[in-house]
């Protein structure tokens, strides 16, 4: 735990990550709250002219009433030698004549069309039964609304384009964070063998409690970044009824974190495993590639499940092998498309994975740390770990 | 007591080791000596934990060195090993826990260190914003906080002012007579001669000479004869000996241990007024040049 402790307190403190720490919360809060404020076409009502010529004040009451909710009309009265060239010149949209005619220009507006047709037909109901002397109560009771109870046999499933913003958020947050923080882990290690901080260090720790320690302080650090931007992001969708939250996304959560926590498990050992075999950051990114395959194999293959099929035999085959696992977990949860007994293999697989490679790691870790000067190839490592001789 | 017998380590094709004794005592400071690549550091590494040793034993008050014991011993590497960007009470502490301290003690321990070494006003300062001199003195903190009883020190003098040299001699001195056991290594022989009462001379990766300093000064066949005299141009030259390149205003002759210091004295005298002398043996300095000859050449 004091290994842990400090790799946060040295992490957490630096300028970069207090910078990045702030601009992901900034954006979680503020794309949020931009949307929910910045108005949108839906909430101002399309707006039109209707000139009136002789047209009953009843009439234009009842076209009004018509448009609620669907247009906003104005009224302009025009004398009747004048409606014409009002249509034609556009000074109003429409013109309704001596409540009896409907004029267009070249083209019909469907939508207040059907509004004055419907406050015609009311205007006309009214008439009739006023001649039929039907009064207004027997009027209301036979137009009275009846109930219809609408069944659907196949269930309309929520958008997707939810369930493919969440896979993408889900595939992003599991390729970048493992990247991020096991490239952290490497540098880490390399400073303390730099340093020759390591001799001190392993003069009274173990390298696997190092090792250990390293990979759960920054495996911490990152879940505590996540989840400060995760609840600022639900938190101030909730707040702001900028959108629904899906109830999908309280069975996606678990496994995405699942997901991410075993990835970082997984790429924080092998990255702190890589440093182990440099002395200087200048050799970083020869050593880093055989890890970096995977995670961008991994992404670009996430990609295709968020955006197109999900369960594909490639996708199921990579969801299975470890290093795949943290990036199409979340993918195929969100879209759906993964079967329990899948879902429950891969994060077993993933789990027995993390132990196994951590106690591998721990090995290599204690016969490449004090080891200075040039790289250590794969092949040397394998033979310094066998013979146990390695200084 | 540390107690290292017939030390053997092997590199691949290079035997680092081939069979290293060295011992020190409780209370007892040892300066461990020998040219580059003699085995020190790795002797030193062997005993903290940090390599395993292919043959020999390493015993701590007669028994085999423990992880426990190991986790206890105040080490200082040869390279100073210090994270950069931690404060100086930060990394004193750091450390002290490490070696089992609980936070509150290892916190008091590091301010009284910090402030023994000379930095108690920077103790908010960043490792990397000391000099190197500072971070060396860092580094004994870090390497005493915990209070061991067994000190492995490598080249503690490189690269420090005399001041420093001075301060860190104390250090030790103080802490040999709380009891500890301090075994350091360094190539500053008159630092050596003058701080420590034993030292063990190693070369090729053996032990070539072991015991109180004055003893390894004493076993010399030769003694050194100095003179001045008040004319510096008197011509006497002892019977068995030699005049050898010595201090200004003083003449310097190699003579046979087994000389007769009163007599040759008396006899430099008859040849004139003398106003100083002095009959000693060989430096440390001289003693480790001829048992680490053979092996440097």
């Amino acid at each position: 735990m004091l290994v842990a402790g400090r790799e946060i307190s040295a992490r957490a403190r630096t300028k970069a990550f207090r910078i990045i720490t702030g601009l992901l919360v900034v954006l979680a809060i503020g794309v949020p709250v931009a949307v929910a404020l910045w108005p949108s076409e839906g909430d101002d009502l399309r707006s039109v002219t209707l000139g009136v010529s002789g047209v009953n004040d009843a009439t234009q009451t009842a076209i009004t009433a018509a448009a609620t909710d669907v247009i906003e009309i104005e009224f302009v009265d025009l004398p009747a030698d004048e409606v014409e060239s009002a249509v034609a010149d556009g000074t109003v949209d429409a013109a309704i004549i001596a409540d009896t005619e409907l004029w267009w220009n070249t083209d019909r507006d469907n939508e207040l069309g059907a509004v004055v047709g419907q406050a015609f037909q009311q205007r006309q109901l009214i008439t009739r039964a006023a001649d039929l002397a039907i009064t207004d109560s027997e009027l209301s009771a036979l137009l009275a609304p009846t109930t219809l109870n609408e069944r659907f046999v196949d269930e309309p499933q929520p958008s997707d384009d939810i369930a493919i913003v969440v896979a993408f958020l889900g595939l992003m947050s599991a390729f970048v964070l493992p990247q991020l923080f096991g490239q952290l882990t490497l540098m880490s290690v390399v400073e303390e063998k730099s340093t020759h901080v390591i001799e001190v260090l392993l003069g009274h720790i173990r390298p696997r409690t190092l090792l250990i320690g390293k990979i759960v302080g920054l495996t911490a650090l990152a879940a505590a970044q996540l989840l400060v931007v995760t609840v600022g992001l639900v938190g101030t969708l909730l707040l702001t009824n900028t959108a629904d939250v899906p109830s999908s996304a309280w069975r996606f959560v678990p496994i995405l974190v699942v997901s991410i926590v075993g990835g970082l498990l997984l790429y924080t050992t092998l990255f702190a495993l890589l440093g182990s075999l440099i002395s200087r950051q200048e050799d970083a990114s020869q050593v880093m590639m055989p890890v970096l395959v995977p995670l961008m194999v991994g992404y670009f293959v996430g990609q295709t499940a968020v955006f197109g099929a999900a369960d594909t035999t490639l996708i199921r085959v990579l969801t299975l092998f470890p290093l795949t696992t943290p990036m199409l977990l979340p993918v195929r949860v969100a879209r759906d498309a993964i079967s329990g007994w899948e879902l429950a293999l891969a994060i077993a697989v993933m789990v027995v994975s993390v132990a196994v490679l951590i106690r591998m790691a721990a090995r290599v870790y204690e016969f490449a740390l004090l080891h200075t000067g040039s790289r250590i190839g794969w092949g040397q490592l394998v033979r310094l770990v066998r013979s146990r001789t390695f200084s | 007591m540390l107690e290292v017998r017939g030390l053997r380590k092997r590199f691949g094709d290079v035997q680092a080791l081939s069979g290293i004794d060295l011992t020190v005592g409780r209370g007892e400071l040892i300066g461990f000596l020998g040219p580059n690549g003699a085995g020190k550091t790795t002797t030193m590494r062997c005993i903290v934990g940090l390599l395993s040793f292919d043959g020999g034993s390493i015993h701590w008050n007669g028994s085999p060195m423990s992880s426990d014991v190991r986790r206890s011993i105040g080490y200082m590497p040869q390279e100073r090993g210090l994270y950069p960007r931690m404060r100086v009470h930060e990394h004193i502490s750091y450390v002290g826990q490490l070696a089992g301290l609980d936070r509150a003690t290892a916190d008091r321990r590091a301010s009284l260190w910090a402030e023994r070494v000379g930095l108690d006003a920077r103790r908010d300062d960043l490792i990397q914003e000391l000099s190197t001199g500072n971070q060396q003195r860092v580094q004994l903190a870090v390497a005493l906080v915990h209070e061991p009883q067994l000190m492995v020190l490598d080249e503690p003098f490189a690269g420090l002012d005399p001041v420093a040299v001075a301060m860190l001699s104390e250090v030790m001195a103080e802490q040999v007579d709380q009891g500890a056991s301090v075994v350091f290594s360094s190539h500053q022989l008159d630092v050596v001669q003058h701080l420590a009462r034993n030292a063990t001379i190693v070369s090729g990766g053996m032990t070539r000479a072991s015991g109180a300093v004055d003893e390894l000064r004493g076993r010399s066949p030769h003694r050194y004869l100095n003179i001045g005299w008040q004319d510096p141009d008197v011509g006497w030259i002892p019977d068995e000996g030699e005049r050898v390149e010595g201090p200004m205003g003083t003449a310097r002759f190699m003579v046979p241990a087994s000389a007769d210091a009163a007599a040759l004295i008396a006899s430099a005298a008859a040849a004139g007024p003398i106003v100083s002398v002095s009959f000693e043996p060989p430096s440390l300095q001289e003693v480790f040049l001829a048992e680490t000859a053979p092996v440097t050449q």
